[in-house]
């Protein structure tokens, strides 16, 4: 493929992303809300948006099935980032990874040194990392949606979660009690597509670049 | 399910194997013209010796075992290069230029990337004994004409310099866990991350490495980086190397990227990678890696490269594959037996059949031996 592959997932990152592609002068020409197709073309030739989960924009970028794409830094730091560049904070898709657990807690005492606690996350790569940092031990039980159930079933004693509003936690009777991580989406690029497509690829970066700082 | 493969392993089937070896062959020929000596090392040898030199993501790539018969551990090379240059140090001994090739397979716990075998077939070629860019030019232009020769032509090759990292760790005084760091986020061109990571270092050394990631690119980019770059001797230096690279190689698509460190703590002048269309990493690598054969017990001056040959063998263009010829069965029938003779001998395929075979499915057969009036004569196979 000559031209430009560009993963984005649907919803709020293919949103946000929208008037920084325009500004480098891109726009799809079809809502991937309302159209079915996987694959959507762009008023440029040589420029198409492929239709990805949030959590494989990575790997298509990896492969060089697409060019660039827009990834959450959560899901960067659990995929790893092997081949790819993330040069630019896109500053969109904003969140905070946060832990929470059941109001009346005591989540101080359950993470003195040395402690054991049971984690429910779908973040496993970042709950070790923050837990390790702490010294704590966790057990994780990995799950792959609806984590506030986890404590309230009494599945875990805390979870590892993205939170923006808060809301759901509030509905659930949760409370954040220790920030992570800041969370936004990132621009990333296949390491051979930046060397190979240089020309095309780098008006497309600085536009989206200058798009952000504004 | 006894007959699947672990993962990331595979067989070559006679297809590919065809083309490997045809690839290997070519290669090797070119090597050998250009005065390169093959040598084979062994398949595994002791951990200490396969990583002397390497960093420690070597380490973790290496399959190990214990050895029965002394109670070390041992390694399965996961590299060769390290074993060519334990060769050149010790026992070629040699004090002038030695030139040494290999083609093998190595093997890896985890693959490279997701898409790649974890049994590659590593075919390199490396230059001892030769400080000067002369060999780096010498090995580069090797590399070029290799992958060109079996139809891959690199259409960009990357050239870094891991001096100029290095030169601005130690101006800054960098402790080894901030250096890397700073080289992780480097490699993935992670600017927010650098931006932070950076934050409380030295204000010529913050603005130097918050540069490093933009600086890539065409012939342009040498000139920017000598003016946003800070003049240390190890950085003039680098540029000037890397600028009469350029003039050496002007046939060759060049192209620079000033935070391109793979393998920094091995190498220690410039890096190349060369690119190929619709491949999503590196196709070849190479750099310079003078320190090694230190460990050894004598440094020497060392540049090379190497590559995959199964992943540029499945990227090659397939080509023809020469037709077979299917002969009779011979028995004793002489005049037979000396035309199959005469035509292998020739280099062609003949497939004899074996009494009661009616026709064969190994090699395509598009000619067929027959007898026509007393004389063995070559006749298409007619496949309608």
């Amino acid at each position: 493929m000559d031209g430009i592959t560009i993963a984005l997932s649907k919803g709020r990152i293919f949103e946000e992303t929208l008037p920084l592609l325009a500004a480098a002068g891109i726009e799809p020409l079809e809502n991937p809300e309302t159209s079915r197709k996987l694959i959507i073309p762009t008023n440029r030739d040589d420029v198409r948006v492929v239709i990805v989960r949030a959590t494989d924009a990575p790997t298509y970028v990896q492969y060089g099935a697409a060019d660039i794409g827009v990834a959450g830094k959560d899901v960067l730091i659990e995929h790893g980032s092997e081949g790819l560049y993330q040069p630019l904070d896109l500053k969109i898709a904003k969140c905070r990874m946060m832990v929470a657990t059941p109001a009346g807690f005591d989540y101080t005492n359950a993470v003195r040194q040395g402690a054991r606690l049971k984690v429910a996350t779908k973040y496993i790569k970042i709950a070790r990392e923050h837990f390790a940092s702490k010294g704590v031990h966790v057990d994780l039980i990995k799950l792959y949606g609806s984590m506030e159930l986890a404590p309230l079933a009494g599945l875990a004693d805390a979870i590892v979660d993205l939170v923006s509003t808060g809301g759901t936690l509030k509905a659930n009777n949760l409370v954040a009690v220790e920030h992570i991580i800041d969370i936004s989406s990132r621009l990333i690029v296949n390491q051979a597509a930046l060397k190979l497509k240089r020309e095309t690829l780098v008006p497309i970066m600085d536009a989206i670049s200058k798009a952000v700082g504004s | 399910m006894n007959w699947l493969l672990p993962e990331y392993i595979a067989d070559a089937l006679p297809q590919e194997a065809a083309c490997i070896e045809r690839l290997r062959r070519k290669i090797l020929d070119i090597f050998r013209g250009h005065g390169y000596e093959l040598v084979m090392p062994p398949l595994l040898e002791y951990l200490d010796s396969l990583l002397t030199g390497s960093g420690s993501d070597l380490k973790l790539r290496t399959f190990k075992l214990v050895d029965q018969l002394s109670g070390r551990t041992l390694g399965v090379r996961a590299d060769m290069t390290p074993q060519v240059a334990r060769i050149d140090a010790h026992l070629l001994n040699r004090q002038g230029v030695a030139r040494l090739c290999y083609c093998d397979s190595v093997l890896h716990t985890l693959p490279a990337s997701q898409a790649a075998s974890r049994e590659p077939v590593q075919i390199g070629a490396e230059l001892y004994g030769y400080s000067g860019l002369e060999a780096d030019v010498e090995v580069i232009r090797l590399m070029a004409s290799s992958l060109a020769a079996v139809g891959t032509p690199a259409t960009r090759i990357d050239i870094g310099h891991v001096g100029v990292f290095r030169a601005l760790v130690r101006a800054a005084g960098l402790d080894a866990e901030t250096e890397e760091q700073i080289l992780l986020l480097l490699q993935v061109k992670d600017v927010p991350g650098l931006a932070e990571a950076c934050s409380s270092l030295p204000e010529f050394c913050r603005s130097a490495l918050m540069r490093l990631p933009e600086l890539y690119g065409g012939d342009d980019v040498l000139e920017l980086a000598a003016q946003v770059l800070p003049a240390l001797p190890e950085i003039v230096s680098a540029l000037e190397t890397m600028r009469r690279l350029r003039n050496a190689l002007p046939e060759l698509p060049l192209s620079f990227d000033f935070a391109d460190l793979r393998g920094y703590h091995y190498h220690n002048g410039i890096v190349f990678a060369a690119y190929y269309p619709g491949f999503p990493s590196p196709i070849a690598l190479g750099g310079r890696y003078d320190g090694v054969g230190k460990a050894f017990g004598r440094a020497r001056p060392a540049t090379g490269f190497s590559f995959d040959l199964r992943e540029v063998a499945r990227l090659a263009p397939k080509g023809e594959a020469a037709g077979a010829v299917l002969a009779p069965f011979s028995g004793g029938d002489v005049s037979l037996q000396s035309e199959i003779n005469a035509l292998r001998a020739a280099g062609e395929i003949v497939v004899e059949l074996l009494p009661g075979e009616s026709a064969n499915e190994g090699p395509l057969c598009d000619r067929c031996l027959v007898r026509h009036s007393g004389d063995w004569i070559i006749q298409a196979i007619n496949r309608n």
